[in-house]
């Protein structure tokens, strides 16, 4: 079959999950690669859940939190990019192409804006083909 | 081109007999719509109210589209705002008579009714002046009756022949003539500048002058256009009335020795049946407009304009009188044909004078013109390349 | 713990989820995964059979996890709670999967979009049976109310809840009360005067006994709770700290400022004004022009910032009818000047207003239309004689004529926007600003002045431009909205907080310098981090800082969601489906 990448995308409950809902209502169509797990804030995505999400076999993780300046708990969403970066550092370390996590920042309104970054994430994880998380965890 | 708005014009435009019931007119196009008469390149009523609401008076004046418009009124039904489109189109063409008119006199008659009336009357005044200093009845009149039972009718002027005096009418009727010609073709000429010449978006290829040409004669003796109207009776009406005017202008400018004669023809002649049927003509067409404008039963003639009556007064008055005048000759009546005659001359003179050249009687010739300068802006190329800022709405 | 028992419903949502995904296949696949009692579909989920469905499964099955894959859970996550709690369960024991939102609506596939709402629905199987009873906990109400903004929505609101008895704050940045509405001459439709409006709230508020007034304060920060706030507030050098239960904002909006739009020349022509500008002269009693004379000409140029791409793409709603209001307060005073409103859509809507339109196309005013998304109309000096210092040049679309309209007097209609501290207040509340940076509601149509923090509401035009009416009557929604609570006495909070578990907790105090609200603190004695769980509202991020996983995130915990995750992505192979199925 051919292949179809996975992508395990974390989405703060104030800005972002209401965004992917607002494209939802707008029946904007986007990609189904994307599986989505709501938390209260980007700051809750522990590194632990990147990891687990690769482990399990996904082929990219993203991570989505309200604009800069917009977080519902004020700071969250800076704590998590500063933990971001460290994820992706520690990813590429284990033999896993740092663009496959993602972090990008979507408000309430911007349904359109998330279903277009879905597409776009899939189109990239498909150039870059599977994790093959077997040979990566067999490396380590 | 860009025009400068006008916020008087507004008010200027009220004086030509219309209301500001335009300014209800929120563009919905339905008058456009419903109108048989509108074509792709030909759009009216709603661009001219639009032009009329925004005071473009330069516009105004090289609008072409109000004489294409016969006003069967269906424009002023469907409107839902009653703005009445139709009226606003016949106060435009009073308005653009008085623009094509260099010597100012038409706005006069259509803004002041002294003056019209104050220029009529002077002018009866002066045909019976010249009558009676001149052109006297023969103290010896009743013995002019001759033995068919008719008046010989140029023989009752006293001192002169009946040729001579036949002659004096003739000579009077071409002087008339030139004038009004000469006025008429002035105004035609600053109506084809306006409206052709000033539009400097479209230059006109000289081969769609002689095509156009066609068009301008058999629309004027057809009144084509009027018949896309959907009422079918305004065209009948109208074509008989036009017919019937022009053939008895042509007899009694053209053929005045023909038509005034000594001898009372026999009914069946040429010359008493083309009277016949040009009088029917006139006399129809004002009785039903009369009775129309006082009933107010058709849309296109509920709102009359003081012009729109005086034409139909005159007009009635020279049509009755030249009938007393008939029925006067052939019942040998000397003195009676003598002064309705004067009379019939004192109504007609300045009828002819006012009507012709500066007031309702000038579309007679404007209306033919414009379809003729609408054929020429339709074959016309566009001159600079601004097809991209067509209006967003027509 | 108990053993988990759960039932799964898989809801149609008539077709909205019914015609992309085939529900009888997912009920199938994920009817015979470990601890699920029984899977079944039905057409609505929500409604009162669907409810009594869950609830009688629960009484017959001993069920003790349900999972409802339906819509969105910001839409029926409290509804189906509810039934948890009728059959005697606890809320939090209770999980939905988005397969609306998230799968039916944006994806065309029926096998792709079946097996990703199958995904979907595993995870959230998975994450289920990881959940755990919460307390609810009340606190409560504490019955002064603050309020931001001594405008009329702020005043309307103020007299509205002091007058029931009730203690009210009501703090203004400026020196006056009043706000926008005290510097409009009249308002539309009826030509009342702004000051008739006004003033009476004014001279009620002052000294009624249960308003304090604050005029030239601000606030610094609020911390708290619902029916627990407490507000810092500066006036000048003071600064003073008040306890309140709720925080109404009305904090207004701000007039657009048109020099930003080159083409109508504002600052730089002295014949070009602002709307407000034109309201002071009216309200001064003459219109002139700079040099003091009788304009012949005024034009009004509509949408002045609104509506535009390049400035704000929103409508701001009460120009339309200012601008006919002003045409005829200028044909009162000037029976025979010319007016020309050069609108981009005449949206003259609400009760009365179209009317008024009506009304005032009859007064001789001119109405030409430009093109707001081509060139806009450039207003230069007349250099050329004629009528009017100014000529408007502009394409009229109704005509397709390029025009000049002469004008000695140029009124720019400008937009209502944001204030410039909006989102500083927005920070200080807790509220969340939308692209145009107004206030966002809880709900557009639902819950239009409640925000996502519990206890502030919003009012007036800070939530988006508005008329007076409409302001007015959200002062009053807003106002109910907190008598309401004050009457209840007590409010349910959050209990989702985070909660360190000392025997784990290695003392470092990541989690103190992460927290935003300050909800933790170190006990010097056991050495180890301690949540105020009254401040903690729930973020999770010292949860995830924590090095030894110590903090527990209530009902996102780390057991929770990395079960969802390996639901998530735990193969669902055609195979097991159609095995599914044969049974």
């Amino acid at each position: 079959m051919e292949y179809q990448p996975t992508i395990v995308s974390f989405l703060c409950n104030w800005c972002s999950y209401t965004g992917a809902d607002l494209a939802g209502t707008s029946r904007t169509k986007y990609a189904p690669n994307i599986r989505i797990v709501r938390v209260m804030c980007s700051g809750r995505v522990d590194p632990t859940f990147v990891m687990k999400a690769f482990r399990e076999g996904a082929d990219g993780v993203l991570i989505c939190g309200c604009h800069p300046g917009d977080c519902h708990y004020h700071e969250g969403n800076y704590k998590c990019l500063r933990r971001y970066h460290l994820i992706r550092k520690y990813i590429e370390q284990m033999g896993i192409s740092p663009e496959r996590l993602r972090l990008e920042w979507i408000s309430a309104s911007e349904g359109k804006q998330f279903a277009e970054l879905a597409d776009e994430m899939t189109a990239d994880l498909l150039k870059l083909g599977p994790v093959n998380i077997k040979n990566v965890l067999e490396e380590v | 081109m860009s025009y400068r708005i006008d916020p008087e014009f507004r008010k200027e435009l009220g004086k030509f007999g219309v209301g500001s019931e335009w300014s209800e007119c929120y563009h919905c196009g339905n008058c456009t719509a419903t109108c048989p008469l509108t074509e792709e390149k030909i759009l009216f009523p709603r661009k001219g109210i639009r032009m009329i609401q925004m005071g473009l008076k330069e516009k105004i004046s090289a609008y072409v589209e109000p004489w294409l418009c016969y006003y069967c009124g269906d424009c002023t039904k469907t409107c839902p705002r009653d703005a009445n489109p139709g009226e606003l189109m016949m106060a435009l063409r009073r308005y653009l008579t008085s623009v094509y008119d260099w010597t100012g006199l038409s706005r006069k008659f259509y803004t002041s009714k002294s003056w019209e009336f104050g220029f009529i009357l002077f002018f009866a005044a002066l045909v019976v002046a010249l009558f009676s200093v001149f052109l006297p009845l023969r103290p010896d009149a009743e013995q002019m009756v001759n033995a068919s039972g008719g008046v010989m009718i140029n023989s009752l002027i006293a001192g002169m022949s009946p040729s001579t005096f036949v002659s004096v009418i003739e000579w009077g009727d071409w002087i008339m003539a030139m004038i009004v010609a000469g006025l008429l073709i002035s105004n035609i000429l600053n109506m084809f500048h306006k409206i052709v010449l000033s539009d400097h978006s479209v230059r006109v290829p000289l081969r769609a002058y002689f095509i156009g040409f066609w068009k301008l004669t058999f629309n004027f003796l057809t009144q084509a256009r009027f018949s896309k109207c959907d009422n079918r009776n305004y065209w009948a009406g109208h074509l008989l009335l036009m017919t019937g005017y022009s053939i008895m202008f042509a007899v009694i400018v053209v053929l005045l020795p023909e038509f005034q004669t000594e001898e009372v023809n026999p009914w069946y002649h040429w010359q008493r049946l083309l009277g016949y049927y040009a009088t029917f003509g006139i006399l129809y067409f004002l009785i039903i407009t009369a009775i129309g404008r006082i009933r107010r039963s058709d849309i296109n003639l509920r709102f009359s304009h003081s012009t729109d009556w005086l034409f139909i007064i005159m007009l009635g008055l020279t049509t009755i009188t030249g009938i007393l005048v008939h029925i006067f000759r052939i019942s040998g009546l000397p003195a009676a044909t003598y002064y309705t005659y004067v009379i019939h001359l004192a109504v007609l003179v300045p009828m002819i004078l006012v009507e012709v050249p500066f007031s309702k009687w000038s579309h007679l010739a404007y209306r033919p013109f414009a379809i003729y300068f609408s054929e020429l802006k339709k074959a016309g190329k566009p001159r600079t390349a601004d097809i991209g800022l067509a209006p967003a709405i027509s | 713990m108990e053993e988990p028992r759960i039932g799964v419903y898989v809801c149609w949502c008539g077709t909205n989820i019914s015609k992309t995904v085939d529900v009888e296949q997912v009920t199938a696949a994920v009817s015979k995964l470990p601890h699920v009692i029984i899977a079944r579909n039905y057409k609505y989920m929500c409604s009162d059979p669907g409810q009594d469905l869950i609830l009688k499964d629960i009484r017959e099955h001993q069920l003790n996890r349900v999972v409802v894959s339906a819509c969105s859970p910001r839409i029926h996550e409290l509804t189906f709670r509810k039934v948890l709690v009728n059959a005697g369960l606890n809320p939090y024991l209770f999980e939905m999967a988005n397969i609306r939102e998230q799968v039916s609506w944006v994806h065309d596939d029926r096998d792709i979009a079946t097996g990703k709402a199958t995904s979907l629905v595993k995870a959230a199987i998975q994450r289920v049976a990881h959940h755990e009873p919460l307390e609810k906990r009340r606190v409560d109400i504490h019955p002064a109310t603050l309020i931001i903004g001594g405008g009329i929505t702020g005043l309307t609101a103020a007299m509205e809840i002091a007058d029931s008895g009730n203690q009210v704050h009501l703090i203004e940045k400026s020196g006056r009360l009043g706000g926008m509405v005290s510097l409009l001459h009249q308002t539309h439709p009826h030509l009342t005067a702004g000051n008739e409006l006004i003033q009476p709230l004014i001279d009620k508020a002052q000294p009624h006994p249960k308003v304090r007034v604050w005029l030239n304060s601000q606030i610094e920060e609020v911390t708290g709770y619902v029916g627990n706030f407490r507000a810092r507030i500066r006036s000048g050098e003071e600064v003073e700290e008040l306890d309140c239960g709720n925080i109404i904002v009305a904090t207004g909006t701000k007039p657009f400022d048109p020099s930003q739009i080159p083409e109508y020349g504002y600052g730089m022509l002295p014949g070009v004004i602002t709307s407000l500008e034109f309201e002071e002269m009216l309200r001064k009693g003459k219109i002139v022009t700079k040099d003091g004379e009788s304009p012949c000409d005024i034009a009004i140029i509509h949408c002045v910032g609104s509506r535009n791409m390049e400035y704000h793409p929103y409508c701001s709603r009460v120009c339309c009818t200012t601008a006919l209001k002003f045409a005829n307060q200028i044909r009162a005073a000037l029976p025979d000047a010319g007016i020309y409103q050069l609108y981009a859509d005449m949206r003259s809507f609400g009760k009365g207003c179209e009317e008024f339109y009506m009304r005032t196309s009859r007064r001789g005013v001119i109405f030409m239309m430009f093109d707001q998304k081509g060139k806009l109309p450039v207003v230069k000096p007349n250099n050329t004689g004629g009528r009017g210092r100014l000529l408007i040049s502009t394409r009229e679309l109704l005509s397709g004529e390029e025009i000049e309209i002469p004008a000695d007097l140029v009124i720019l209609m400008v937009a209502s926007e944001a204030r410039e501290d909006a989102r500083e207040t927005a920070h200080l509340t807790g509220i969340s600003l939308c692209g145009n940076q107004f206030f966002i509601e809880k709900h557009p149509k639902l819950d239009p002045v409640a925000t996502t923090t519990d206890g502030v509401f919003i009012a007036g035009s800070c939530q988006g431009p508005k008329d007076i009416a409409d302001s007015v009557s959200q002062a009053r929604a807003a106002a109910a909205r907190v008598l309401a609570s004050i009457l209840c006495g007590s409010v349910e909070v959050e209990v989702t907080t985070a909660v360190v578990n000392d025997k784990v907790c290695c003392g470092c105090q990541t989690c103190i310098s992460v927290c935003p609200y300050h909800a933790i603190h170190f006990d010097e004695e056991k050495r180890v981090s301690e949540v105020n769980e009254i401040l903690c509202k729930g973020c999770g991020t010292c949860g995830s800082a924590c090095p030894t996983g110590a903090i527990h995130a209530r009902h996102f915990t780390d057991d929770q969601i990395l079960s969802q995750i390996e639901g998530l992505l735990s193969p669902i192979t055609l195979k097991a489906m159609e095995m599914a199925m044969e049974d």
